[in-house]
């Protein structure tokens, strides 16, 4: 729930060089008040180090970023509007619980008594109420990243940064802390930029996400966009799982790209569904693993179908993966089938035949 | 049956390494004033006479002010060091590191000699001050290494986190640095203390008229008379090096537990 639409961080043009090394390499983008937002890459692309030009600790070589409307230039990491949840959490192991969460309010004027009920409050509202006399370098690794969270979100930062704060977590408690964050983050309405490498947890957690490759924001946009529309090729790649198939641009009527595409034949599909081709010639095209539907006997395809043989199975309960080539192609696609009582897992080598839709397709130069 | 050569081998090393140690005590409490077996008989007078003796009691005072101020300016300069090599890059960072680690190996009388040599033509006269000088040299390569495991292993985020929680660079330092690299500081306190208070060639070189602990001890041993008090003295030092290096390795010890490093061993 964001309280504020307005632009919270602006980032004009920014370029980083690390002595010859090109880290990042223009970045433009707004990130709104009160969202959730995410950047995601894989390793080395820039993106602790875009975060870290957000927190001040990093200078940029030229460009420009803009916190709350205010030129971020000269002002130095600890005057700004930015708090920050490290990797490593960064828990002083030297203090208690309590001092780690109240350090922020050293230089506060209120009284010591305030003081001691705000830190208790931060530690209630990440679960760690009572906690606050332990000693910090006794705690789990849950518990360290909760001490984090509480210590930076004690100063009501106008932004919070966290660089992949759960990426030392197992999975059980990282999924959970997951959950925990996007109810946090809603709570506080202060504005969350996450770094990841997980797109998994990008698409669950953030309202828009910037995917980085090399220093570069590739596309931004929001969980189900990026998921349904990704711009190129890499980003599809990167995100979840895709199926390619080659393809020729054959022509333009009415509005809508027509496609010859192996496998599937004759296609026409609108311009949005092209987001990054403008002219004919060799391309691809994209189809998500569910947007394809294995019939069974009897079965009618709403839309289009293909026929083809299963190569692979792989099941996993309330999913079955199959592999199937559809005929004219020289690999398979992936399709993913939810399992449903009654109706039994086909085996390898089955003929069978795949209903597609236009409508799912992606378009990739 | 089988021979347990290694644990042999162990035992004799151990014997060869501290049997000499153990003589000192033996004869300082010895009532005779030749070094020789059989033992005559218990006494305290060597530690009495060393108790009156003025010489001796000036060459304490100048081997203690000489010890705490070298362990002190290495101490200082090692952490300047240890913070360049750990969270600064600068080029030839390896070289200027690698000549401040330089005494470590360099043979002491050829710093003692060169030294002297470069204080005569300064025209400075020798005192305690000019060992002192001597001492930081050959400390501080000590105090260097020790300090950049404590700076090396402290984990920059912390400082960083300081920083961003609105501390400024130097109450970060105060607040975080400081007691997280203190045992390493202690640490590096009782070393250098320990390392100057027993140096002998650059104190016999540099020191002028003013002796030190260990250039004192060797003057005496050319009196026979005086060998058993320099027994006693030996002994009290013996026992002084490993109460300094106990407490020394406690707080090594406490600072990794404290700060849940792995511990790597340290330099015990
Ligand atoms: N202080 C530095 N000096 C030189 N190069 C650096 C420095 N910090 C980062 N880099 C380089 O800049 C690139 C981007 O680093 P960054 O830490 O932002 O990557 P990242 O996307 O966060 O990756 P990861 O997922 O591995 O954390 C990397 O190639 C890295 O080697
Ligand atoms: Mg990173």
């Amino acid at each position: 729930m964001s309280t504020s639409r307005a632009t919270m961080i602006e980032f004009d043009n920014v370029h980083k060089y690390y002595g010859d090394y090109h880290a990042l390499r223009g970045i433009s983008a707004r990130i709104n008040g009160g969202e959730f937002f995410s950047l995601l890459g894989p390793s080395g692309c820039g993106k602790t180090t875009l975060l870290r030009t957000i927190a001040g600790f990093e200078d940029i070589s030229s460009g420009a970023v803009m916190i709350d409307g205010r030129h971020m230039e000269n002002v130095p990491a600890n005057k700004r509007p930015t708090n920050m949840v490290f990797q490593s959490y960064a828990i002083f192991p030297h203090l208690s619980v309590a001092e780690n969460v109240g350090f922020g309010l050293r230089r506060d004027p209120r009284s010591r008594a305030e003081k001691a009920r705000a830190v208790e409050e931060a530690l209630e509202m990440v679960g760690l109420k009572g906690y606050g006399a332990r000693a910090a370098h006794a705690l789990s690794g849950g518990q360290r990243q909760r001490v984090a969270l509480a210590r930076a979100l004690i100063l009501k930062p106008k932004v919070l940064l966290l660089d992949e704060p759960l990426s030392a977590l197992d999975r059980k408690i990282r999924e959970q802390m997951q959950v925990e964050l996007i109810k946090l983050q809603r709570e506080v309405g202060i504005t969350f930029v996450l770094v990841t490498h997980d797109q998994e947890e990008a698409l669950v957690m953030s309202d828009r996400i910037a995917v980085m490759f090399e220093g570069e924001i590739a596309q931004l946009a929001d969980p189900e966009t990026l998921y349904r529309r990704p711009n190129s090729r890499r980003v599809a790649e990167f995100i979840g799982v895709m199926n390619f198939l080659p393809c020729q641009v054959t022509g333009e009527a009415g509005g809508h790209i027509q496609l010859e595409v192996a496998g599937l034949g004759q296609v026409e599909i609108e311009p949005a569904q092209a987001p990054g081709v403008t002219r004919g010639g060799p391309a691809s095209v994209g189809m998500r693993p569910e947007t394809l539907t294995i019939l069974y006997e009897g079965q009618q395809a709403g839309g289009r179908e293909a026929p083809g043989v299963v190569e692979e199975v792989v099941y996993y309960g309330d999913m079955t993966y199959y592999d199937v080539r559809l005929d004219g192609l020289d690999h398979s696609v992936r399709i993913s089938m939810r399992n449903v009582f009654g109706r039994p897992v086909l085996d390898i080598g089955t003929r069978t035949r795949v209903a597609w839709s236009p409508g799912a397709l992606v378009l990739f130069r | 049956m089988k021979i347990p050569f290694l644990r042999l081998y162990a035992m004799a090393y151990l014997l060869f390494l501290y049997a000499p140690i153990l003589l000192l005590p033996l004869f300082a409490f010895n009532d005779a004033t030749v070094i020789s077996f059989p033992l005559k008989g218990f006494t305290t007078q060597w530690f009495a006479q060393m108790a009156e003796n003025e010489a001796l009691r000036k060459a304490t005072l100048n081997s203690l002010l000489i010890a705490t101020s070298s362990a002190v300016m290495a101490t200082a300069l090692g952490m300047f060091v240890a913070r360049a090599a750990t969270r600064f890059r600068f080029p030839g960072k390896g070289g200027v590191v690698g000549f401040i680690m330089l005494p470590l190996v360099l043979p002491e009388i050829i710093v003692s000699v060169s030294l002297l040599v470069v204080l005569l033509q300064l025209g400075v006269s020798l005192s305690a001050f000019t060992v002192i000088l001597g001492h930081v040299l050959i400390c501080t390569p000590y105090a260097a290494a020790i300090l950049n495991t404590s700076f090396g292993a402290l984990d920059r985020s912390l400082e960083e986190a300081a920083y961003d929680l609105g501390e400024t660079k130097f109450s970060t330092f105060r607040l975080i640095t400081l007691p997280l690299v203190m045992p390493g500081i202690i640490s590096s306190l009782l070393i250098s203390f320990t390392i100057s208070l027993d140096e002998f060639i650059i104190a016999f070189f540099l020191a002028g008229a003013e002796p030190t602990l260990p250039t004192y001890i060797f003057s005496q041993l050319r009196f026979p008379k005086g060998i058993p008090m320099i027994m006693a003295l030996g002994t009290v030092l013996v026992a002084m090096s490993v109460l300094l290096l106990t407490i020394a390795e406690y707080f090594r010890r406490r600072g990794v537990a404290r700060t849940g490093i792995k511990d790597t061993g340290g330099f015990l």
